[in-house]
């Protein structure tokens, strides 16, 4: 990062009427935009979906991070979270939510059910839903204050700061994927079975880092 | 409770040997007719099709009848001058395990009388099948639903029998029965993949999912073979990537094969 943030902030020198110049790094001001004005599609389906409603509230107000709006249209929205258990039968929807939002976007799997099942390790639910989409950054608790949401947002951000635009690997989409699953079926066999996704993921997935950012890739043995 | 009985009840789970499981007695000591004015006057009536009564929870009566006649008892129930139980108040069913039989229960109100009545029905695992009560009471339509969905009872002459819970192109059986797999039959990576193949386009109208302005469901839903244990008009991808039979018909547990016939 070359260029600290506030430098980046267009400034009028004096009143002389010069032009305002400023010279940056396209990935610097890129990120800057997009870290600022991350748009929540909220996705709350069980417990977590009160504290994420007490996030954007006043006490807590996420719009201090650019969270302005709660984006209830996936076609706006830069950043889906997940907050609550997800249930097979809510699974394709939100594939389907999360194909709808156009690039950049990212994902916050929020809580314990939402990131590994949690305690609903039954037949009815999804164990882990970067097993549907993929994640950015898990938000451990069940389910989390709204401080651990705020902080889980500021690692995203702090992960969108470090990208690049010449990276194509993060933005590109595959057609064929709309859809699908977002790990390979026997992954998703590994890290639910036999014990389900909250007890096994480290041991079985061969995961040695629990970096607070992990992509669901790095849980492919 | 003490746990030794706890320790009994458990092992009642297990293998059904509870006293007078065998047989599916109805459980609880029977009670005075008297105790309550309907169940006398349910004795009168119905006579034989009335099995049992006791009382549970130090008043709530209970009536064990005949699975054939529960019908017609009902309709009298709720028609009949001196009874007027106008509302269900709920409809479901228990399943007690070790192989004895389901229970339907109806929990019934009567908004001028002010009473409450439970009627059960007990239904043996081989003949999981009872009148419908939607035409009695209109709100058994999606608890019959339910009931079906969860426990497999199948309800004689309900208008629209199929899932309500689980997903429409659920192939699995029905969850909480007591022989069902607490993970359910399929591996994780076979349940992901029928989720996300499920498109709801394929088992409603678009009246049902309009979000504004669609018109009541009514007519016949596409899914019609919904009562015909499972749905097998699952829209299957078998160009999957993802999938593979190698990958899930490994399931721990003995999982069936995808699609495989209900146990």
């Amino acid at each position: 990062m070359g260029v600290a943030e506030r430098d980046m902030l267009p400034t009028v020198p004096g009143a002389g009427g010069e032009p305002s110049v400023l010279t940056t790094r396209l990935d610097a001001v890129v990120n800057w935009a997009r870290t600022n004005s991350l748009w929540p599609m909220p996705f709350g389906t069980a417990c977590c979906a009160i504290e994420m409603m007490a996030s954007a509230a006043t006490k807590y107000d996420l719009a201090r991070f650019g969270m302005e709006r709660m984006s209830f249209s996936p076609r706006q929205a830069d950043m889906l979270i997940c907050a609550g258990r997800l249930p097979y039968k809510m699974a394709s929807v939100i594939r389907r939510i999360w194909d709808q939002m156009p690039q950049p976007k990212w994902c916050i799997s929020m809580g314990a059910c939402a990131s590994t099942g949690g305690v609903f390790d039954v037949y009815s639910m999804v164990q882990g839903i970067d097993t549907i989409v993929p994640v950015d950054v898990y938000v451990p608790g069940c389910p989390p204050r709204p401080e651990g949401l705020i902080y889980g947002i500021l690692l995203l951000q702090e992960k969108i700061r470090g990208e690049a635009l010449a990276n194509k690997v993060l933005r590109e989409e595959d057609p064929e994927r709309v859809g699908r699953q977002n790990l390979p079926a026997d992954v998703i066999d590994q890290v639910a079975l036999p014990y389900g996704n909250s007890t096994q993921q480290n041991r079985v997935s061969g995961l040695v880092s629990t970096t607070a950012i992990a992509r669901p890739t790095d849980r492919q043995p | 409770m003490t746990e030794k009985s706890f320790d009994e009840a458990l092992r009642g789970l297990e293998t059904g040997e509870e006293a007078g499981a065998g047989s599916g007695a109805p459980r609880g000591a029977a009670a005075d007719a008297s105790s309550h004015p309907s169940v006398a006057a349910l004795r009168d009536r119905f006579g034989d099709a009335v099995l049992h009564h006791t009382i549970m929870a130090g008043d709530e009566h209970v009536v064990y009848v005949a699975s054939e006649r529960v019908r017609e008892l009902l309709q009298w129930l709720r028609d009949d001058a001196g009874q007027r139980y106008d509302l269900l108040v709920d409809l479901t069913a228990v399943d007690y395990g070790g192989g004895r039989p389901l229970e339907v229960v109806y929990q019934l109100w009567s908004t001028t009388e002010r009473r409450q009545l439970r009627i059960k029905a007990t239904l043996p695992l081989t003949a999981l099948e009872i009148d419908s009560v939607v035409e009695i009471w209109r709100a058994a339509d999606w608890l019959e639903r339910e009931v079906w969905d969860l426990f497999g009872i199948h309800f004689r002459g309900h208008p629209d029998l199929r899932r309500i819970m689980m997903p429409d192109n659920y192939a699995e059986g029905h969850p909480l029965r007591k022989d069902f797999p607490l993970r359910g039959r399929f591996t994780r990576a076979e349940q992901t993949r029928r989720a996300l193949a499920m498109a709801v386009e394929d088992f409603y109208t678009p009246d049902e999912l309009a979000v504004t302005g669609g018109a009541a469901p009514s007519g016949t839903p596409k899914a019609t073979e919904s009562a015909s244990e499972g749905g097998n008009g699952v829209p299957d991808r078998p160009n999957d990537p993802d999938w593979s039979p190698g990958t899930s018909g490994s399931a721990a547990g003995g999982a069936p094969a995808p699609g495989g016939a209900q146990p």
